[in-house]
C-alpha cells in the first residue's frame, strides 16, 4: 500500500510526540519530521513530497499568510483544533482545510479520522491484511497457490485469459510480489489458503 | 543524534545496528580513541556522508536539514553499490545456508520443503533483479545527472530527456523486499510444524529479521537522503537551462 508521509508544526513538544506514537500506530504513515511553528517548514515541503500537513490551530493562525493564497497546501492541512486562549478565539477564521481533528478527541475517533484521510477509496489494509485484494483477486491469488495455470483459472472464473492477466498484473503491483511462491506463502500467512490446499508443485 | 566528535568505539559499543554498516565504508573495529571524522578521514571516507547514513539508520525519524547534504553523489552511488554487493554476496546467503539447513534436517513434508526452497529461490532472483535494475538504470542516471550538472553547457539531449522524466518516478515505484520476508517469517512462526533444532530455527528468525531491518533502511537512506538530493539536482539544472 502506498505510504504516506506527514509532517507535524505544532509548538508543544508533548502534543507533537504524543501526535507521532499515535500516527506510527497507524499503517500505511510515516511522520517525516516535525516543526515548531516558527521553524522554516516551507522550504522542507518544497524539496520533500509530503502528502498530509498536521498543523495546531495556533501554528496555522500565526502562519496563516503562507496558507491563505496556497489552496494546495491547505487540501494537505489537518487541522489541531486546540482550546485558545480568550482573545484568539474570534479572531479571523480558519481557512477551509481538508479535516481537522479535536485535541480533546479519543484515541478511536483519531485514528478513525487520520485513517479515512489516507484512502478515500475505502480498501485499506485493517485486520485482514488480504483486504488490499479485490475478492476477485483473493480468488485468483488462491486458485494460482492451488498450482493452477492462467488457463486453468479463467476457465474456473468463466473469465477471459486476457482478463486473468489483468488481474495477476493488478495483483503484482498492489502487493509486490511476483512470483507464484511469493503469492502462495503471502495467500498463506493472509488465511486465503492453507498449507494443505498449497499445490504440491507450484505452477512457474 | 552522532556527531563527528564523538569517538568511534561509542558510536558502535552504543548502538550495534551499525555493524553492518562497517565494511560497506571500508571501516573495521579497533578504532581505538580516535573520532568518527579521524576514522573517516585515515579510511578516506567522507564524514558528512557516513554521519548522514548512520544518523539516518539509528533515529527514523530523521530527516537531513537543508544545505546539511553536500557530500558528492558519487560518494552514495558508491555507498549503495557496496551495500548491494553486502546483500548479494553476504547477507543473502547467509540467510540461505542456514534456511536450507534447517529445513533439510526438519521433519517438513516434501510439499513444504518444496515450497519453501521454491520461494526463497525465486525470492532471490527478485531481490537480484530489483538490484540489478538501480545499479544499471537509476546509478548511471545519477551519476550522469551530477556530472551535467557541473558542466557550463550541459547536454541538451540529456534536458530534454530531464524534461520527462524525475527520480521521484522511481520513488513511486520503489516497491519493497523486505515484504516477502516477513511472510516468511510468519511461515515459520505461525504455520509450520515446530523445527527439532531450535537454535537454528532462532539464528533463521533472527537473521532475516536483521536483513528485513536492514532493507527498510536502507529503502529509507534512499527514500529521505537519495532521492531528495537528486531531485533538488533536477530542479537546480532545469532551472538554470530554462529559457530565459
Amino acid at each position: 500500500m502506498k505510504i504516506s508521509g506527514f509532517i507535524l508544526i505544532i509548538d508543544s513538544y508533548l502534543v507533537r510526540k504524543g501526535l507521532i506514537s499515535l500516527l506510527n500506530r497507524i499503517q500505511g504513515i510515516r511522520v517525516l519530521k516535525e516543526f515548531g511553528a516558527s521553524d522554516p517548514f516551507m522550504t522542507y515541503l518544497d524539496t520533500h513530497p509530503v502528502d498530509f500537513i498536521v498543523i495546531s490551530q495556533s501554528a496555522f493562525r500565526r502562519r496563516s499568510d503562507l496558507f491563505i493564497s496556497n489552496p494546495e497546501l491547505l487540501e494537505k492541512t489537518v487541522l489541531l483544533e486546540e482550546p485558545l486562549p480568550e482573545d484568539q478565539n474570534s479572531e479571523k477564521p480558519i481557512q477551509e482545510v481538508q479535516a481537522s481533528i479535536h485535541i480533546m478527541e479519543n484515541k478511536e475517533t483519531l485514528i478513525a479520522k487520520i485513517e479515512g484521510l489516507l484512502d478515500p477509496g475505502g480498501h485499506r489494509i485493517s485486520g485482514n491484511r488480504a483486504g488490499e485484494l479485490s475478492p476477485r483477486e483473493t480468488t485468483i491469488v488462491r486458485l494460482v497457490s492451488m498450482g493452477l495455470t492462467n488457463r486453468q483459472i479463467a476457465e474456473q472464473l468463466f473469465l477471459s485469459a486476457h482478463t486473468v492477466m489483468t488481474h495477476r498484473k493488478n495483483i503484482i503491483s498492489k502487493l509486490g510480489i511476483k512470483s507464484v511462491s511469493g503469492l502462495t506463502i503471502y495467500a498463506i500467512v493472509n488465511n486465503i489458503i492453507t498449507l494443505d490446499e498449497v499445490s504440491s508443485f507450484p505452477a512457474k | 543524534m552522532i556527531t563527528r566528535e564523538w569517538p568511534m568505539y561509542r558510536v558502535i559499543l552504543e548502538n550495534l545496528q551499525l555493524l553492518p554498516l562497517l565494511p560497506r565504508f571500508n571501516l573495521k573495529p579497533g578504532f581505538g580513541e580516535l573520532s568518527v571524522d579521524e576514522v573517516c578521514q585515515a579510511h578516506g571516507v567522507n564524514t558528512d556522508f557516513f554521519l548522514e547514513i548512520a544518523n539516518a539508520y539509528l533515529d527514523e525519524m530523521y530527516a537531513p536539514d537543508e544545505g546539511l547534504a553536500l557530500f558528492p553523489l558519487g560518494t552514495m552511488v558508491d555507498y549503495i553499490t557496496s551495500t548491494h554487493n553486502y546483500y548479494k554476496e553476504i547477507a543473502l546467503p547467509m540467510v540461505e545456508e542456514k534456511l536450507f539447513r534447517l529445513v533439510d534436517h526438519s521433519s517438513l513434508s516434501d510439499k513444504e520443503i518444496h515450497l519453501i526452497s521454491t520461494f526463497f529461490n525465486d525470492y532471490k532472483e527478485d531481490f537480484r533483479a530489483h538490484l540489478s535494475r538501480e545499479e544499471e538504470q537509476i546509478l548511471p542516471y545519477v551519476l550522469e545527472l551530477e556530472k551535467q550538472a557541473s558542466l557550463d553547457k550541459p547536454d541538451p539531449l540529456f534536458i530534454k530527456k530531464l524534461q520527462g522524466y524525475s527520480i521521484r518516478e522511481f520513488e513511486q515505484e520503489h516497491n519493497r523486499l523486505e515484504t516477502s520476508l516477513s511472510h516468511l517469517s510468519e511461515l515459520i512462526i505461525k504455520y509450520l510444524p515446530p523445527f527439532d533444532d531450535l537454535q537454528l530455527c532462532h539464528q533463521v528468525l533472527n537473521d532475516l529479521a536483521t536483513l528485513m531491518k536492514d532493507l527498510v533502511d536502507h529503502a529509507d537512506m534512499e527514500d529521505k537522503v537519495l532521492i531528495p538530493r537528486v531531485a533538488e539536482l533536477e530542479k537546480h539544472l532545469l532551472n538554470r537551462t530554462a529559457p530565459a
